[in-house]
């Protein structure tokens, strides 16, 4: 697994991930013959969007339905690539990265966490949170102890061979935490993380959001109030355009 | 081991026990898509089976009739609305029989014939069935109880049917069950039921080889004398000449210069007359392939529907994973895994359930047409069994393994 080196990182403020006037539009209509879009329309999702955000730092990214949370989420994961402007995580602009080598960035630097957790219902927590690890080729064992310490991390050493029927929403969530943690991400994205959870819950993986975003950057997308007043940074959207970042 | 090699290995482990995982999650599922290959499997096997069967024991009937040579007018068919019921297109049988048999290079020619009798032991009741008009003696005649027939067919007398009757008749099993009469007994027989009153016949065997050949339950009479009970003794009609050759004797040699001869006759090898049989069936063929293959389809239909639905349940999951950095080929490769087991476990499952179902429908068509050994699965064919059931599980997980690389990793986060 390649890293980036966090000497580096310390020398040379580059930030973790940086957005520089990234903008995204989409073509929207009728499909026509051949597949064309005879009637189709350009949609901007996301235009002239700047923001860096550096280790260390928990940021939250806030704005109505349509204002381009969703499209700034999926460019700062490297999901997608921004018709202009340009995302660099760890200094390597997506946009000059195949597919291929998109998916091994996310793999080697970020993690990811699901508003609905998406954990295999087959495996157990502990097999779960050790997905990510046969893309390295960790053995078996090595994968076990690993999954166990990251649990563990999350406060769930004690359901290590549950599966997640058995677990609540909040324990699902915190073994996806876990799982996203795998590879010791430079950049955590967690989209609506409590979006699932009743209050409490919410409030325990806030804890760990918080907690892990010491020694990574922590982007946090969300509708939740109690969720906004945890973070240290607020990216606020509106119609496609950073309207606040503070 | 280098550590490339070491990676993709523990990789291809996890995958293993990813699928097995998956598989014993969805267990329902996992049933009955094995059960779906496994009976895609069974109708392969048994179906190969008893075409094999079929093909082998007539085989077998053939060579064990002692005869080399089939001289027939034609198809043997159903004449409906005449005594006897058969279109007999040999004429003149007992004239073309001497003269085949005066040949240097053949030691028999037999004509025998096949006509619908009544039958019964008292006069009263009455059953059809199949008699059959033939010497009854020599060495391809297998006798349970009792004895063939003594005499030759003395009734001919060269074509005056002046002489004799001995009225003696030959029945297989089934029928002295039928009847219930044994050797001494006897049977009125007859092309209508007053011929039928009129002619009393004794049981002098029991043998199994006329209703093999047949595959049904049959009497079987002096063919002068079954010509005399069915009305046929003007035209000395008969359904087929066998003929047995000398020993060195070429059979397709000799057929060609008896069809020369007799050139409103066909004339057969052992093989050529299977063939001919099978021809007639091929209704019933095309049925048994076309089984076949729609018992493959379903089984690839059942895979590939257990493994697409697997893929759309989980495709958030598995959207989510790819979104984690997951290659798409680990994705795949769960699913593919997941096809070669219920495919192999099917695969082992049909053939292990084809012996004793094999067994059975042996026993089955034994009762109902005499014939043994019907269904016959060779070990190759066993082995084709498993071998279809890798290519069904295969075309299951390409369609799901297409679905997984079409999965978008933002899918997870929606």
């Amino acid at each position: 697994m390649s890293r980036i080196d966090p000497d580096d990182a310390a020398q040379q403020p580059t930030p973790v991930v940086n957005a520089v006037g990234v903008g995204r539009t989409y073509r929207r209509g009728q499909a026509g013959l051949l597949g064309r879009n005879s009637d189709a329309t350009v949609v901007t999702a996301l235009d002239d969007v700047s923001a860096a955000i550096n280790r260390g730092e928990l940021v939250g990214i806030a704005g109505p339905s349509g204002s381009g949370k969703s499209t700034l989420l999926h460019l700062l994961a490297a999901l997608d690539t921004p018709t202009t402007g340009r995302i660099e995580i760890g200094g390597t602009n997506t946009a000059e990265l195949s597919e291929r080598a998109r998916s091994r960035l996310r793999r080697d630097h970020i993690g990811i966490v699901f508003q609905r957790f998406h954990l295999l219902p087959a495996l157990t927590a502990q097999q779960n949170v050790a997905l990510p690890f046969i893309e390295w080729g960790v053995g078996k064992s090595e994968r076990r102890d690993r999954a166990e310490l990251l649990l563990h991390r999350v406060g769930l050493g004690d359901r290590l061979t549950h599966r997640p029927a058995e677990l609540s929403g909040g324990e699902q969530q915190r073994v996806a935490v876990a799982r996203a943690l795998a590879g010791e991400p430079e950049l955590l994205i967690a989209d609506e993380p409590t979006g699932e959870l009743d209050s409490e819950a919410g409030a325990n993986v806030l804890d760990l959001l918080a907690d892990v975003a010491d020694d990574r950057a922590v982007i946090v997308a969300s509708h939740d109030q109690a969720v906004l007043e945890r973070v240290d940074r607020i990216i606020r959207l509106r119609d496609g355009q950073v309207v606040t970042d503070a | 081991m280098s550590g490339r090699l070491r990676n993709a290995l523990t990789r291809v482990r996890a995958v293993v026990g990813i699928a097995i995982a998956q598989l014993r999650h969805d267990r329902t599922r996992t049933v009955l898509s094995v059960l779906g290959i496994t009976l895609a499997v069974l109708a392969t096997t048994l179906l190969g089976g008893v075409g094999i069967g079929v093909v082998e024991t007539g085989e077998e009937q053939f060579d064990a009739s002692g005869r080399d040579l089939w001289v027939t007018g034609g198809p043997i068919t159903l004449a409906p609305g005449t005594v006897g019921g058969f279109e007999n297109t040999v004429v003149d049988a007992h004239e073309i029989s001497a003269a085949i048999e005066a040949r240097e290079d053949v030691n028999t020619a037999v004509p025998m014939a096949f006509q619908t009798v009544y039958v019964s032991t008292d006069g009263e009741d009455w059953e059809t069935l199949v008699g059959t008009g033939a010497p009854g003696r020599g060495p391809s005649v297998q006798v349970s109880e009792g004895q063939a027939f003594q005499h030759k067919d003395i009734h001919y007398a060269d074509g005056n049917y002046s002489g004799p009757m001995t009225h003696e008749v030959i029945i297989d099993q089934r029928t002295a069950d039928m009847f219930n009469v044994s050797v001494g007994d006897t049977l009125h027989i007859g092309g209508t039921i007053s011929d039928a009153r009129a002619n009393e016949f004794t049981v002098v065997g029991i043998s199994p080889t006329f209703s093999r050949f047949l595959g049904t339950p049959t009497v079987t009479l002096h063919l002068s004398e079954l010509q005399e009970v069915t009305g046929t003794t003007a035209t000395d009609r008969a359904s087929l000449i066998t003929v047995d050759l000398k020993d060195g004797a070429d059979p397709a040699t000799v057929a060609q210069e008896i069809e020369r001869e007799h050139p409103e006759y066909e004339v057969r090898t052992n093989r050529e007359q299977l063939e001919a049989t099978l021809e007639r069936q091929a209704v019933v063929l095309a049925s048994g392939g076309s089984l076949v293959v729609l018992a493959v389809l379903a089984g690839i239909t059942l895979t590939a529907n257990l493994l697409v639905s697997v893929v759309y349940q989980q495709r958030r999951e598995l959207a989510a994973l790819k979104a984690l950095g997951s290659r798409t080929r680990t994705l795949v490769g769960i699913v593919v895994v997941q096809a070669l087991f219920l495919g192999l476990i099917g695969g082992l499952l049909g053939v292990a359930a084809t012996i004793p179902l094999g067994m059975g429908l042996d026993a089955v068509a034994a009762s109902l047409v005499g014939f043994e050994n019907v269904v016959r699965t060779p070990p190759w064919v066993l082995g084709a069994g498993v071998a279809i059931a890798v290519p069904i599980s295969l075309i299951g997980a390409a369609v799901a393994g297409w679905q997984v690389s079409r999965l978008s990793p933002v899918d997870g986060l929606r």
